[in-house]
């Protein structure tokens, strides 16, 4: 099933990922109902397939519920935030008239299939744009079904590559021009920029130990990342294409364990990395320093595992309240976006917030420079354009790696355990800015094991 | 020696292997039922332990002593009911049912206890471990894990040959209708062995709670094969056997580990292959319960 939107590198078959988490596991069909269809269209009918003409249609498409409903947690929060900012909350003026918005969300359920089917009805009710987050599995096919349908398409959450040939391009060669379809995340040079300066900083024998599993993102990183690093006088011990949900590592771990690595990489589902890191501490396998890609994302990712053993674990962190910037739509700081979250759910902040965020920031900078929001053409050649700085900072699509890519630029974090006693048991903390000198550092880089 | 410790971790492994395996053999071997709803069952058990440690802070290690006799009473009650019910309308029939259950429990717990997945915290245990050695690091979760299902895998098959409960058990798996003539309530001995059964699966989820992280489908994903590759390896209704089955899945697994990661699966079910082709009864060719 995953197959389908799969991406794919230099004509090998290298499919990229990275946070298709949890891909193995069933679909349990969640009860999540299918929830009414787009609004109701009106007449005035401009242009092929447009929508009411005072009204703009926005399609809103993330994994709410299913096994990566993790990433969406905070997106009904985010949308009641932007829905209370002026121009989605009293409508935006264009050529001298004022369109309201009117924002549809639809759940992927976390499922590829059920993206698609969403995507189609989106479509079919004359959706001006559609919005879609969190992974691949929701983000590809939705940008597959809008490119095929001419509907102005805008992810995030999804590495670019993985985003790009998923549509059927060619990350090394990004050269085709998929015009209704944008995007703004990161990607393998990205990860590499985030991850070698934490490991040059602590004194290690540089020899890496890799989990890297047999799926699209562990070939991805295998083939993309594994080149980067050793032109970089790292030494790759690869522990091998393991199977998905593989019940115990011992083997690899007295792989590592020989091989004396002091760095560890890895990109697997959660439950593997759980079983892994369980194992690596009762084996005696304690790299220097731990960088992880895919998992330990959010806090809720880190209660499985308990504070003590994500303590100093290092990831990516491409949004956060450390982050100097602020909304572009009503001047909210990054740092009150997510203290208004947890004020508001409970729960610790999380990155997608911002990332959420920033949909409908680029979406009403595409909107206000077009004369039509109903001519999809024009809709889409506009995002293909925007550059303006919001909540994730500053985003020039027209200056990717790819033609309406974005880039953003992550930051190194550790998990830090907190003293009993505190509010939340882990906390994110900015260790290494070297992509985005910007952010402020906020807590010493420490050696993962000492 | 590095092999040496493949085969060590791979008894260990197998030990998980065979706890999971072997309420789905002693449920086979008595009522002829294949329950597909075993691996969610665990699941449902390790969120049952998980909010017992919630509720009453005991350590989770200890949860057991509330989760087994719950879970051994809502064993005898399934078995009463609904299992009995369709066994009585045949064997796919009770297929069926089974498949039903496991979709129904992994979407309730879906809908209920969100998708996130969770662990039973037993502290720094399930860090500890002791060298033989330079080379061979056992964990003591492990071990304990083993020792648990050697335990009741064995205390199982004594039960079955030494108590009258287990002769009625064995009487009524052999002959069902001499045994009714002889007087016995085979509906009351089913309930009773689906009982012990559901027990064991408590005692299995457990362990796999604290082995590693689970969701509302780890049951199905990750475990459910692995046990019927112990069942089938080892020979259906014995429970020796089932022990045997899950040791050897275990050690052929690590083993192909060793030789490179990617065939880590694949020798666990070339073994199972080979089981099918060449001794399709299983390596325990006496059938001590069917």
């Amino acid at each position: 099933m995953e197959d389908q939107e799969s991406g794919r590198l230099a004509g090998q078959d290298l499919q990229l990922s990275r946070r298709s988490v949890l891909r193995g596991i069933g679909f349990g069909a969640v009860a999540a109902g299918a929830s009414g269809l787009l609004a109701a269209c009106g007449s005035g009918i401009k242009g092929a397939g447009s929508g009411a003409a005072g009204t703009i249609n926005i399609g809103f498409i993330t994994p709410l519920t299913g096994n990566l409903a993790g990433f969406a947690s905070g997106d009904q929060f985010v949308l009641s935030l932007v829905k209370g900012t002026s121009i989605y909350k009293s409508g935006i003026k264009i050529g001298g008239k004022t369109y309201k918005i009117n924002v549809n969300v639809q759940d992927s359920q976390s499922s590829p299939t059920r993206a698609a089917q969403v995507a189609q009805q989106l479509i079919a009710n004359h959706a001006d744009l559609i919005l879609t987050t969190s992974t691949p599995e929701t983000t590809n096919p939705v940008a597959a079904a809008c490119q095929k349908a001419g509907t102005p398409c805008l992810s995030t959450v999804v590495p670019w590559e993985s985003w790009y040939a998923g549509l059927g391009g060619n990350p090394l060669k990004p050269t085709t021009d998929f015009k209704y379809v944008s995007t703004f995340f990161f990607g393998l040079k990205e990860f590499n920029g985030t991850f070698e300066p934490i490991w040059n900083r602590i004194h290690t024998n540089k020899v890496v130990a890799c989990q890297y599993p047999n799926d699209a993102d562990g070939n991805a990183f295998r083939y993309g990342f594994e080149p980067l690093i050793k032109a970089d006088g790292y030494t790759v011990v690869d522990g091998g294409a393991y199977t998905d949900l593989t019940a115990s590592f011992t083997s690899m771990i007295s792989l590592f364990k020989s091989k004396n690595c002091e760095v560890f990489s890895n990109c697997p589902l959660p439950p593997d990395f759980n079983t892994f890191w369980h194992q690596a501490s009762q084996q005696g396998f304690k790299p220097k320093i731990a960088t992880v890609a895919k998992v330990l994302l959010f806090p809720a990712d880190c209660d499985a595992l308990g504070p003590a053993l994500v303590n100093n674990i290092a990831t990516d962190s491409w949004w956060g309240p450390y982050m100097p910037y602020s909304s572009s739509l009503d001047g909210m700081t990054a740092g009150a976006l997510a203290t208004a979250y947890q004020a508001k759910s409970g729960q610790q902040w999380l990155q997608s917030l911002g990332s959420t965020y920033s949909l409908f920031e680029v979406a009403k900078e595409a909107l206000s420079k077009v004369s039509d929001p109903h001519d999809k053409a024009e809709v889409a050649g506009a995002l293909h354009n925007v550059s303006y700085s919001g909540i994730c900072g500053p985003i020039n699509f027209a200056a990717g790696p790819a033609p309406g890519v974005g880039i953003i630029r992550p930051v190194g974090v550790q998990w830090k355990a907190q003293p009993a006693g505190s509010k939340y048991p882990v906390e994110m903390k900015v260790v290494d800015n070297s992509l985005n000198p910007s952010v402020p550092i906020g807590a010493n880089l420490v050696a993962t094991n000492a | 020696m590095t092999w040496v410790n493949a085969v060590i971790q791979g008894v260990m492994l197998g030990g998980l292997y065979a706890l999971f395996a072997c309420g789905l053999s002693l449920m086979f071997g008595v009522m002829k039922v294949i329950n597909l709803a075993h691996g969610d069952l665990a699941m449902v058990a390790a969120y049952i332990a998980l909010g017992v440690v919630t509720i009453t802070h005991v350590p989770a290690v200890w949860s057991f002593v509330l989760v087994v006799p719950i879970f051994a009473a809502l064993g005898y009650v399934l078995q009463r009911t609904l299992l009995q019910a369709s066994l009585n309308r045949g064997v796919i029939t009770t297929l069926l049912v089974t498949f039903g259950l496991s979709v129904v429990i992994e979407n309730a717990l879906q809908q209920f206890l969100s998708a996130n997945s969770r662990e039973l915290n037993i502290g720094s245990l399930v860090s500890d471990s002791f060298s033989i050695g330079s080379q061979i690091t056992i964990a003591y979760l492990d071990l304990a894990i083993l020792v648990v299902a050697v335990a009741v895998l064995l205390g199982l098959q004594y039960f079955l040959s030494s108590s009258r409960s287990g002769r009625m058990i064995r009487a009524v798996a052999d002959d069902r209708e001499a045994a009714q003539l002889s007087g016995i309530n085979y509906r009351h001995v089913f309930g009773i062995a689906t009982a012990i059964a559901f027990g064991t699966v408590a005692l299995a989820g457990l362990a796999y709670g604290m082995y590693t992280q689970f969701d509302p489908t780890t049951g199905t994903t990750a475990l459910l094969l692995y046990a019927f590759e112990a069942v089938v390896i080892g020979g259906l209704g014995s429970l020796w056997g089932t022990l045997a089955g899950g040791i050897l899945l275990g050690v052929a697994q690590q083993v192909g580990a060793q030789y490179h990661a990617a065939d880590q699966v694949l020798a666990g079910q070339l073994l199972f292959l080979i089981i099918l082709v060449l001794r399709p009864q299983g390596i325990t060719s006496r059938r001590e319960l069917a």
